[in-house]
């Protein structure tokens, strides 16, 4: 509160008006004629002066010696205008910088910046459509301080990852909610890889149409999101599609990208011995079976030697195996929209359709979009909008990723350098496949399938029907007084199919899963409000209002296994067959209000108010605690229409807020509260089998409740030199208490985890946006901007209040001596691994066969990057523009699983030490003990610094000027041409990319055989007419 | 009044709002699961979960169990068990899924029976016998493991139980199955739902006994006072009396994984499941070509490639086996395991008539049983040899082979011949067959020294706890202390558990 006070005494200091001896009057316009409302009028070099009333009339009596008078107006250029003999002046101010923006805030109330007293950042839709990703929102990387996009290597319709000022729950859920027109929509990741492979079915903010969005509203803090109450500590993206605008006739706008995409290829693998053991090359077709993975073979010498298949060829490295694999993908989108609207009503309707194919062979996506979106003012009083988006997707081949089985990658990565992928293509058109239809193996490893089998047999195919509306009523009741109500609802089906062939080395009859999962939220909302000055210093805008959200998820499903008739792959045609049965439901009640009072449209003060009752955590006997209230109070002050600054500065504001609220985890989680007992499988001989449930696998909990983040945040805006330079700093300490932890406990206990309502952890940062135009000439125009964000984590309790270096395991890699583990006193999802055992001087310890010996298991750094910094510029002359933005992060670690098997299997560059000469005690031949032994003992060695700087995105447009169009009948017309991760600047990780990793969700900083980051090339062209 | 229209559809959607509040109370009672189950139901769980699934019948029976006893042998890369590498998820397998699977159940239908009022004592004495086979597999595995605490995540609240010294929990599992049994009075207990002895009371009394005979026998050379007294109690009590009394879950073949053989689901290529990779090891083919041993047809078929049966030596890969003495290096030179015997339908095999016999047979020796060894041996090695009738009619054995045999090979009084024959009879109940050598070191096995192994060339003596407990469970620590161990887990398969002298 003292921050208030101050502001108040700016404000006071103001308006003391010192003795007067003149007085002048007169009018403020804008441009536009219309008279303008609260302008500083300051007599120069005091302190002296008024704002302007509700005709933009003022009057100020000011001293003899005045020889000016300042006018300020945020958004408009500042004037300082001579006095000399006049009483009267009329200024007209012109429009200047857009700060007088009106943005869109929480639960689609539209504000004034410049009321806000928490960091918001607007990012146009266009910045998103023009150097596409697959996954609309993973254009959001570098471009906006704060906000953390992760890359996940799992193929087109794969989820990404999005994080605001840090991790802040544990173990819980840590991406924003999502909010289209109104509609909170569902960001369930339908299914991850994790240690023991699996795909990645996606998420619910992938199958956004870019060409629809006209702007993504990011509201960082807590304060910012704290009217969404138990779901508002993530943050939360607002998005706003385009509307129809007032025009004649019928506007058409047409948008076609094409789009070639290509895998980024970091491997630098050894070419120098080929596969075989001990030194020397295979003799027979079962050892060259039994060493397929392995290239601990005899230097390359070009000698005939014996392969997997029985045939022997050349003794010599074949070249890179991933460029041979992977292929070009390519995407094709187009966007038709019509437009139309006058004084009373406007629509858009957009259909769209994105056809790709992935770099992935035989894995590819298609996505159908259509939109409509109507806005109506029925009478003065009664307005109304409608909008309705219906999206079809269907993926096909969802690569597998992580573990062996199935994963094309895996072996795409691990072939030694004296096998041609090519030739394990088999003998006939169908592909990996022996001439009995069967998988052709090149390895004894059942379980390490044949890439082209992984690829073109099995089959993991999604299709997604998802429909997203919503409707709104207005109603001005009298006064500044109004009323609201809206439903929304988002509802989808997503049918997924899954199919391991019939013939598969491990599983030879093959196995095949179905389910259909239908997903629905509607959310039903009343707001009653009141918005008006009233006096002409005070402004009120006030609502209440109530939410009810019902979720309800069912997923039906089959599945089983061996195939009756060979490679017929239906459900109908399996053997065995069991059912799949999953339901969770759960209601949320919320009231909620919001006041705000503004003093002289320069001092903002606000309050928010929100209280939800979870169905999630009230027993039967409704006796438990089921409720929390939330709040948020803030305060800004535009100190340059409040106190006199130099004249550089076209405006400046001071905001700080508090704001407390929840997490989603436990709120939405259903069932939790006590020990369920399921029936288990079909019985046995007639009797049924039943026991405590193992999905989830973890001791129940009757005390739930939410988790609560508490953040205090205070920030300074200004703009300087006429608009050429402006900054927006901020700066937040956010603690999470209470969180709710899946923590691992020991698996002798019965149970994987618990659930505990314990955690605590903070994240203080800052963020901070330079941007400017440093160059600004009549044609040419350079704009830059700079955002650097600097968070630091720290995970402060866990499961006891003390700080006593307490840990839980969340994640575990596949070669089973990495752990992702928060520990209490280091940041969140720390690598946990071994170190070689080492002597006092340093030196590694072997024992007695000469081997390195295993040593501490401690934490080798954070896999979540602390710091990250984007830098875009933009060059425009006349009508063509160019624009790159640099994209680095900077601070985690990665654990590269893919580095530890490549030198389990000899193919890392490093294991060529010692193959002639021998390692110490180790023999030449058994150099392989070495390595194997370092491998998956020493986790050390394959954790690395992840820091990268990408050149994310390149942007060439030009839009061919409306005289060059002569008598074509449009109105526009654009072209662009665009690159996306372009260019890996910097990285020290070996043959991978510092940004790979296999899942989207809290175990970050693992990665193992992911589909490589691709770069693309993007040829655009938008049309209108 | 056109105003009071406008509230009307705000007010309608107020309705909206309010119809849609019905049942939030109830909301959080999961319509798919249940606040409570039925015993009977609970107990089919957990018998067919003891018999294992596919994860840990590969990794800690098979790879592990059955190559480093020399039943099996193989040459593929991943079949390590017979080279005393260490593979950290195959040696935690068994710890890694039973508290899981098969304890956290147990834990809660005793407690559910020990404290229901009215609940059935028959079920709990079954019951409690049940946690003794799951728990003696455990510690004669894996040394001292949680015991007392164990499984008690929700009914106790502990996290991270205490592992317990191995010597408390025989004496506790002995006590515990002296108390089962005296729990077993008429009636039958959970019935059909008893998948081992449909509630035979008799049977399940003369399965307790057996079992205690086996706990009792492990501490001959640890405790031999404790292990003779049992021993006496046991035959006292009365053990299985016949092939008929044969401790086994018959498996289905589907519809889903939990009704299938573990075993089965991991070599049955007929339904399947493709391992092709082990082998009869050559130590099991020579001994039983020796002997003229039927059993040799019963667990093998001849080589594809033709011929007679012919063993894989243990300890060899693909290199190395084109060193073969015996010549020939292909895998299909080989005998294989009789398919028959390995199917997903096939029976699991908890506790035989012919194991119980040569205990007996080896407790007369010692003085701590009545009764002529040798009958007991020859009982034992008649029963070893037609057992495997409950794996297919075809497999059966008729008494004029038995009687050849024993005419061939003639009870020699030693401890040795009775190691073999309880060896044989143990086929593929590997677990068993591995605490039993340890014991008695029989029978005599030639390990090997393959490069890169972790145990000095010796076989080892246990499999090594899960990896996942090191810096998770406080209470690992003491444990390793007290059993002369490291978290170096790779290097611990050499130290002995506490009845192995």
């Amino acid at each position: 509160m003292k921050l208030h006070l101050l502001c108040l005494l700016f404000l006071l200091s103001g308006s003391i008006t010192v003795v007067a001896q003149q007085r002048v009057a007169g009018n403020v316009t804008g441009t536009d004629g219309e008279p303008l409302i609260g302008v500083a009028v300051l007599e120069t070099g005091t302190t002296n002066g008024t704002i302007t009333d509700i005709d933009g009339n003022y009057v100020l009596n000011v001293s003899d010696e005045a020889a000016s008078l300042t006018f300020s107006y945020t958004g408009y250029a500042r004037q300082v205008v001579e006095i000399g003999a006049q009483t009267t002046l009329n200024v007209v101010l012109e429009a200047g910088v857009a700060l007088d923006e009106v943005v869109v805030t929480a639960l689609g109330i539209e504000r004034d910046k410049k009321a806000l007293a928490y960091s918001v950042t607007e990012v146009e839709g266009e910045n998103f459509s023009q150097a596409r990703a697959m996954n609309v929102i993973q254009s959001l990387s570098g471009k906006v301080a704060g906000v953390n996009v992760a890359s996940t290597a799992t193929g087109p319709g794969g989820a990404t990852r999005v994080v605001i000022r840090g991790n802040s729950s544990i173990s819980g859920n840590n991406q924003p909610l999502y909010v289209v027109d109104g509609v909170p929509i569902d960001n369930t990741n339908l299914g991850s890889a994790g240690m023991w492979g699996g795909q990645d079915w996606g998420d619910g903010i992938s199958s956004l149409n870019p060409d629809d969005i006209e702007s993504y509203t990011v509201l960082k803090g807590n304060s910012a999101a704290a009217l969404y109450g138990f779901r508002a500590s993530n943050g939360v993206i607002l998005i706003t599609t385009k509307s129809g605008k007032k025009r004649q006739g019928i506007g058409v706008e047409f948008s076609s990208q094409v789009r070639a995409e290509s895998i980024v290829n970091h491997v630098d693998f050894q070419e120098e011995y080929g596969h075989g053991r001990d030194g020397a090359a295979p003799t027979t077709q079962a050892e060259a079976l039994a060493n397929g993975l392995y290239a601990w073979g005899a230097r390359l010498d070009g000698s005939s030697v014996m392969q997997f298949d029985g045939q022997s060829r050349p003794y010599s490295a074949v070249g890179d195996n991933l460029d041979r694999f992977y292929e070009t993908g390519v995407t094709y989108s187009n966007t038709l929209a019509l437009t139309g609207g006058n004084e009373n009503y406007n629509f858009r309707f957009s259909g769209s359709a994105l056809n790709n194919d992935d770099v992935t062979p035989n894995a590819g996506l298609d996505r159908y979009t259509f939109s409509m979106k109507t806005n109506a003012r029925f009478s003065d009083k009664l307005s109304g909008s409608a909008g309705v988006t219906y999206i079809n997707e269907q993926v096909d081949n969802r690569p597998r990723l992580s573990d062996s089985p199935g994963n094309a990658n895996y072996t795409a990565w691990s072939l030694p350098p004296s096998i041609n992928i090519e030739d394990l293509r088999g003998p006939t058109d169908k592909l990996g496949a022996n001439e009995d239809g069967t998988e052709l193996q090149f390895n004894d490893n059942a379980f390490v399938t044949n890439p082209w089998w992984g690829a073109y047999q099995f089959d993991a195919d999604s299709r997604k029907n998802r429909m997203i509306g919503n409707i709104q009523l207005r109603y001005d009741i009298f006064g500044g007084f109004y009323t609201r109500g809206r439903i929304s609802v988002d509802r989808y089906n997503f049918r997924r199919t899954n199919i391991t062939p019939y013939g598969t080395a491990y599983s030879a009859f093959g196995q095949m899963d179905e389910r259909s999962t239908n997903f629905q939220e509607l959310n039903t909302e009343v707001i009653l409000g009141y918005d008006k000055d009233v006096t002409e210093s005070i402004g009120l805008n006030i609502f209440v209002g109530g939410n009810q959200l019902r979720n309800k998820r069912e997923t039906l499903g089959i599945e089983g296994d061996n195939f009756s008739v060979p490679f017929l792959h239906t459900i109908k045609n399996l053997a065995n067959q069991r059912s799949i049965y999953e339901f969770k439901e759960f209601q949320t009640n919320s009231i909620f209000s919001s006041a705000e009072i503004a003093i002289n449209r320069a001092i903002y003060l606000t309050a928010t108010g929100r209280q939800d009752w979870f169905s999630t955590l009230t027993n039967i006997d409704n006796t438990s605690d089921n409720d929390k209230f939330y709040y948020s109070v803030g305060a800004s002050a535009v100190l340059s229409d409040i106190i006199n600054l130099p004249s550089q500065v076209d405006y400046a504001k001071v905001r700080v807020s508090y704001g407390e609220v929840g997490g989603v985890g436990a709120a939405e989680e259903p069932y939790l509260l006590g020990l369920n007992y399921v029936i288990h499988g079909q019985g046995h001989g007639g009797n049924p089998l039943g026991g405590i449930t193992t999905d989830p696998n973890s001791i129940p909990n009757a005390t739930l409740t939410p988790l609560t983040s508490q953040e205090f945040e205070v920030g300074l805006d200004f703009v300087l030199f006429q608009n050429r330079l402006g900054a927006d700093f901020a700066f937040y300490n956010r603690q999470t208490i209470d969180d709710i932890l899946n923590a691992k406990v020991s698996s002798t206990s019965g149970y994987a985890e618990k659930v505990v309502n314990i955690g605590k952890m903070e994240n203080i940062g800052v963020e901070l946006l330079l941007y400017g135009t440093p160059v600004k000439t009549a044609d040419f125009r350079w704009d830059v901007s700079v955002n650097y964000a600097q968070n630091n984590n720290e995970v402060v309790s866990l499961l006891t209040a003390e700080d006593d270096g307490e840990s839980i395991r969340v994640e575990e890699s596949r070669t089973q001596n990495a752990y992702i583990e928060h520990i209490e006193g280091l940041p969140y999802s720390q690598i946990m691994g071994y170190l070689y055992d080492r002597d006092d001087a340093g030196n590694i310890v072997l024992d007695d066969d000469g081997l390195p010996v295993r040593g501490e298991l401690v934490a080798l750094g954070t896999g979540v990057h602390p710091t990250s910094i984007g830098i875009s510029n933009t060059l425009s002359y006349k009508n063509l523009s160019l624009s790159f933005l640099i994209d680095s992060k900077s601070g985690g670690y990665i654990y590269g699983a893919t580095n530890a098997y490549a030198y389990f299997r000899g193919l890392h560059q490093n294991t060529l030490v010692g193959r002639e000469s021998g390692i110490g005690n180790v023999s030449a031949e058994n150099v392989e003990d070495y390595y194997q032994r370092v491998a998956f003992n020493i986790t050390e060695e394959f954790v690395q610094k992840a820091d990268f700087i990408k050149l994310r995105e390149l942007v060439l447009s030009y839009n061919i000027p409306k005289s060059k169009l002569g008598n074509l009948p449009f109105e526009s017309v654009s072209l662009g041409l665009a690159g996306r991760n372009l260019a890996l600047l910097s990285s020290s990780v070996d043959n991978i990319d510092p940004e790979s990793t296999y899942t989207a969700g809290n175990g970050q900083g693992l990665e193992m055989f992911g589909v490589p980051q691709t770069r693309s090339f993007q040829f655009n062209l938008g049309i209108k007419f | 009044m056109k105003f009071s229209k406008y509230i009307l559809l705000i007010a309608a959607l107020m309705i909206v709002h309010t119809s849609c509040d019905d049942g939030f109370d109830e909301l959080n009672v999961n319509p798919t699961a249940g606040s409570e189950i039925d015993p009977n139901f609970q107990f089919t769980w957990v018998q067919l979960r003891t018999s294992g699934g596919r994860y840990e019948n590969w990794r800690a029976n098979l790879i592990y169990s059955s190559m480093m006893m020399q039943h099996l042998a193989s040459t593929c890369s991943y079949w390590t068990g017979d080279k005393y590498t260490y593979n950290g998820s195959y040696s935690s397998s068994l710890f890694d899924r039973a508290y899981n699977e098969q304890v956290k159940d147990m834990q809660d239908l005793i407690n559910t029976l020990e404290t229901k009022e009215g609940s059935d004592p028959t079920m709990l004495g079954m019951a409690k016998i049940w946690r003794v086979v799951i728990f003696h597999r455990l510690t004669d595995l894996y040394g001292d493991v949680p015991y007392f605490q164990a499984g008690k995540g929700f009914l106790e609240a502990i996290d991270f139980p205490e592992y317990d010294a191995q010597q408390d929990i025989y004496m506790d599992m002995l006590n515990e199955l002296e108390e089962g049994i005296g729990l077993l009075s008429s009636g039958t207990g959970f019935g059909g739902a008893d998948l081992i002895y449909a509630g035979d009371v008799d049977k399940w009394t003369r399965f307790g006994y057996s079992l205690m005979l086996r706990l009792a026998m492990r501490l001959s050379q640890a405790d031999e006072s404790t292990a003779k007294s049992w021993v006496t109690k046991a035959v006292n009590g009365g053990v299985m009396e016949s092939n008929d009394d044969i401790a086994f879950i018959q498996h289905e073949s589907g519809p889903e994984g939990i009704n299938r053989n573990g075993i089965g689901e991991v070599l049955d290529q007929a339904n399947g499941f493709g391992d092709d990779c082990p082998r009869l090891s050559k130590t099991m083919v020579d001994w039983m070509l020796a002997t003229g041993d039927p059993r040799l047809d019963i667990f093998g078929k001849t080589p594809k490639d033709g011929g007679g049966h012919n063993g894989l030596p243990n300890g060899l890969d693909e290199t190395t086996i084109q060193d073969n003495p015996t010549g020939t290096s292909a895998d299909s030179s080989f005998s294989y395991i009789n398919p028959v015997i390995v199917t997903v339908a096939s029976p699991m095999i908890f506790q035989t008539y012919a194991e119980t016999q040569f205990l007996l047979a080896e407790a007369a020796k010692r003085g701590w049983a009545s009764g002529s060894a040798e009958e007991y041996y020859n009982n034992g090695v008649r029963a070893g040899i037609q057992q495997w009738v409950i794996y297919d009619a075809s497999l059966e054995v008729d008494d004029a082979d038995v009687d050849t045999y024993l005419v061939a090979n003639p009870f020699d009084d030693s401890f040795e011949q009775i190691g073999w024959q309880y060896w044989a009879a143990t086929f593929l109940n590997e677990y068993e067959t591995f605490a039993n050598w340890r014991r008695t070191g029989y029978p005599t096995l030639t390990p090997v020294n393959y490069p890169g192994n972790v145990t000095g060339g010796q076989i080892p003596s246990r499999m090594v706890y899960a990896e996942s407990e090191i810096g998770l469970n406080p209470n690992l620590d003491a444990a390793l202390s007290r059993q002369g161990m490291t978290t170096d887990f790779s290097t611990q398969m050499t130290v002995p558990v506490w009845w192995d002298k």
